[in-house]
C-alpha cells in the first residue's frame, strides 16, 4: 500500500487520466442499471409490489396476463389447497383516460385498469384519499403520477372507446404497468369495462385474467392438478412473463455486461503496460532483495486504490445526476444494486491486476545488472 | 562462524544450443570482514557472472558460495531473495533508485520489504546520509540528484540492512574522476568503519588505491594481482 500510494502521488496526472475513465465506467454502470431498474419498475411495479407469492394463469398463457383468461369461480377450489393463505382475482386491460371533452392530444392519457377486490390484499394502500369500495364501483385509486398530467382528487374522466367514467377517490405511489400509471378499480367495474363488447368473456362466469395466491408453502402441482386447465407461478415468473419485459432487461443487462468485460480489459492492459515499462525498476527491487508478495501487492492495491476511489465517486456522480434527471425518464437507483455493482467493478478490477502480478513473478533479478553475459 | 564472503570452485556454464559456455572456472575466493577487493579484467571475461553469483542472484553450477556461512547452493529462490536483502548491499552501475520516492525513503523502502520500519531504522538511516554528505538532500527525489548524489545514495541504500557484505558493480562508470574518487572513497571508509567484506567490479584502474586486494579476471578465471594501484598497472602490463 506504501509502495502504491507513493508512486500514485508522484505521478498524479498519469493516475488521474485512468482515475477518469474507470470513474467513467463506473458512472455509466450505475446510470444504466438505475435506468434498467427505473424501466422495469415502470414496465411491472404494480406487479413486483403485490403481496402475492403466486399467480394462476389460464394454461398456456406463458405467464402472461394478457394472453390469460379464467372464471373467478376457481377461487374456491384454490384456496382449499395446503398452503395457500389467500387468493384474490386480478383483472387487467390497457385503456385511455379523457379529460374534458378529449378533442386534444394533451386530454388524452394511457392508463392501465387493474380489477381487484375492494379491500383485497392486492389493493395498495393510498397516500391521498381513501380506497376503494364496493358501494361506489366507478371509484378509483391511480398513480400519484396522474396528478402531474392535471387529475386532481374527485376528478372523474371518461375512458376512450367505452360507456364508463371513473372517478379518482385517491392516490397511491410507485404503481405502474406496462409503462403506464396503474388505475385500480373494483373487479366488478373493471368486467363492465373490459367485456363490453357480447362475446368478450369467451362465456366465463364471473372472469378474471389471474388469481393471486398467498402462501409461500402453496403447492403448485397440486393448484394445476385440481384446476385442471391452468398454469400457476411464481409472481418473479409472472413479471418475466409480461410482454417484453425480458427483452428490456436483456438489453439494459447486455449493455452492462459488455461495460463490466470492457472495464476488465481495459484496466487490466493499463496495468499491464505499467508493469512493463517498470520491469527495469522491479528487477532492481527484486535484486536488492525485494520478495515477489511485496511487489505483487504494491500493484494490486494500487489497483485497489484507483478503483475505490473511483467507483466512489461514480456512484456519487450517479446519484447527482439522478436529481437532475427529467421526470420522465424512468431512472431509479437501488441503492442495493448500486452496492453490488460496485463489489462487481471492483472485483473485476483486482482480477485483472492478477495478470500484472504474474508478470512480475517472471522479472529476472539478474536483468537489473543490466548486462547479462 | 564463518564469516564475510567464501567461493569455493564455483563454475557456471551456459548451454546454448550444442555450445557449452564456461562463464566462471572454478573460481575460489575468501573475502573477510572489513576486506576490501577489487575485480578488473576485460568485458567479457566473466565480471558479472562472479558478481551475480557472488551477490545470490544466480546460483552457481558447480561449487559453493557462502555468505556469513549460509550455502547458496541449496537455497530456494525465496530464500536467495531473503539473503539478498539481509546479507547483501548491492550497488549497481546506474543507481536505480526508486523514482518516486524520496532519499530517506529509499532507504526506508529496504526494511519495508522485510516487514516495518521502526524509529531506530529512521535514525540509523539519517545517520548513513550524514556520513555520505546527503543531509540535506535528504527529501529530495532521484530526478533533483546530480549523478555522484545517485550513486552516494546507492551506497547508503547498500549499508541501510547492516549487510555482511557489500557489492558493487562499476559503481564508478557514470562519473567523472572528482566524484569516481568520491564516491569509491565513501565505499572504502564506510566498509572499514563497519567492517563489510566488500568486493568492487570496475574497470577503473584509478580506483585501485582504495582497496585492500586485487583480483584479475580473464576468461571466467580468478587470478591474484598486486595490491597497490601502481603495481597493479604493472602487473597488467606483464
Amino acid at each position: 500500500m506504501y509502495l502504491a500510494i507513493k508512486e500514485i502521488l508522484r505521478n498524479r496526472s498519469r493516475f488521474l487520466m485512468i482515475g477518469i475513465i474507470f470513474v467513467l465506467i463506473a458512472w455509466l454502470v450505475f446510470i444504466l442499471s438505475g435506468l434498467g431498474n427505473g424501466l422495469q419498475t415502470l414496465a411491472a411495479s404494480t406487479l413486483k409490489n403485490m403481496r402475492a407469492d403466486y399467480v394462476v394463469f389460464e394454461q398456456g398463457s406463458k405467464s402472461s396476463m394478457s394472453k390469460s383468461l379464467l372464471s373467478a369461480d376457481a377461487m374456491k377450489a384454490v384456496s382449499e389447497q395446503e398452503g395457500v393463505r389467500a387468493v384474490s382475482p386480478l383483472g387487467n386491460s390497457m385503456g385511455t383516460a379523457l379529460q374534458g371533452d378529449g378533442s386534444s392530444s394533451e386530454d388524452k392519457l394511457d392508463i392501465a385498469i387493474m380489477g381487484i377486490e375492494a379491500g383485497s390484499f392486492l389493493e395498495p394502500s393510498v397516500i391521498e384519499g381513501k380506497g376503494l369500495s364496493k358501494d361506489l364501483l366507478t371509484g378509483a385509486i391511480v398513480n400519484k403520477s396522474m396528478k402531474e398530467e392535471g387529475f386532481k382528487l374527485g376528478d372523474t374522466f371518461r375512458l376512450d372507446g367505452t360507456t364508463e367514467s371513473l372517478t379518482i377517490v385517491g392516490f397511491v405511489e410507485n404503481e405502474t404497468y406496462n409503462h403506464v400509471a396503474s388505475v385500480f378499480v373494483p373487479i366488478e367495474e373493471w368486467r363492465r369495462i373490459a367485456f363490453a363488447a357480447p362475446g368478450a368473456d369467451k362465456g366465463l362466469h364471473d372472469p378474471v385474467n389471474a388469481l393471486m395466491i398467498q402462501g409461500k408453502g402453496a403447492s403448485v402441482k397440486a393448484i394445476d392438478a385440481k384446476l385442471g386447465n391452468a398454469e400457476t407461478v411464481t409472481r418473479a415468473a409472472a413479471v418475466q412473463g409480461m410482454p417484453g419485459f425480458k427483452e428490456e432487461s436483456a438489453s439494459i443487462t447486455m449493455m452492462q455486461a459488455f461495460l463490466l468485460v470492457i472495464s476488465a480489459f481495459m484496466l487490466g492492459v493499463f496495468f499491464y503496460v505499467f508493469t512493463m515499462q517498470k520491469s527495469h525498476q522491479f528487477g532492481v527491487m527484486k535484486a536488492i532483495g525485494s520478495g515477489n508478495a511485496f511487489l505483487g501487492r504494491a500493484v494490486v492495491s494500487q489497483v485497489l486504490v484507483i478503483s475505490v476511489v473511483s467507483i466512489l465517486i461514480g456512484a456519487g456522480l450517479t446519484y447527482l445526476v439522478a436529481t437532475v434527471l427529467p421526470k420522465a425518464m424512468p431512472f431509479l437507483l437501488d441503492t442495493k444494486l448500486v452496492i453490488i455493482y460496485s463489489f462487481v467493478l471492483l472485483a473485476i478490477a483486482l482480477l485483472s491486476s492478477l495478470v500484472s502480478v504474474r508478470r512480475i513473478t517472471k522479472i529476472d533479478p539478474l536483468h537489473a545488472l543490466g548486462r547479462v553475459e | 562462524m564463518e564469516q564475510g564472503l567464501q567461493l569455493i570452485d564455483v563454475s557456471k556454464t551456459y548451454n546454448e544450443g550444442s555450445n557449452r559456455t564456461v562463464a566462471l572456472d572454478r573460481v575460489s575466493l575468501e573475502v573477510r570482514p572489513g576486506e576490501f577487493v577489487a575485480v578488473i579484467g576485460p568485458s567479457g571475461s566473466g565480471k558479472s557472472t562472479f558478481l551475480s553469483i557472488a551477490g545470490a542472484l544466480l546460483q552457481a553450477s558447480e561449487g559453493e558460495v557462502r555468505i556469513s556461512g549460509q550455502k547458496l547452493s541449496k537455497a530456494s529462490e525465496k530464500e536467495l531473495s531473503r539473503i539478498r536483502l539481509r546479507e547483501v548491499g548491492f550497488m549497481m552501475q546506474s543507481s536505480n533508485l526508486v523514482p518516486y520516492l524520496n532519499v530517506v525513503e529509499q532507504l526506508l523502502i529496504i526494511k519495508r520489504m522485510g516487514g516495518r520500519v521502526a524509529k531506530e531504522d529512521k535514525v540509523y538511516a539519517l545517520q548513513l546520509l550524514e556520513e555520505l554528505g546527503l543531509g540535506a538532500k535528504r527529501k529530495s527525489y532521484p530526478e533533483e540528484l546530480s549523478g555522484g548524489e545517485k550513486q552516494r545514495v546507492a551506497i547508503a541504500r547498500a549499508f541501510m540492512n547492516d549487510p555482511k557484505l557489500i557489492l558493487a558493480d562499476e559503481p564508478t562508470a557514470s562519473l567523472d574522476t572528482k566524484r569516481a574518487h568520491e564516491v569509491v572513497g565513501l565505499i572504502a571508509k564506510e566498509v572499514k568503519s563497519r567492517n563489510k567484506a566488500a568486493i568492487m567490479v570496475t574497470h577503473d584502474e584509478r580506483m585501485l588505491a582504495y582497496v585492500d586486494k586485487v583480483y584479475r579476471m580473464e576468461d571466467g578465471k580468478l587470478y591474484p594481482a598486486a595490491a597497490s594501484a601502481a603495481s597493479a598497472a604493472a602487473a597488467s602490463s606483464v
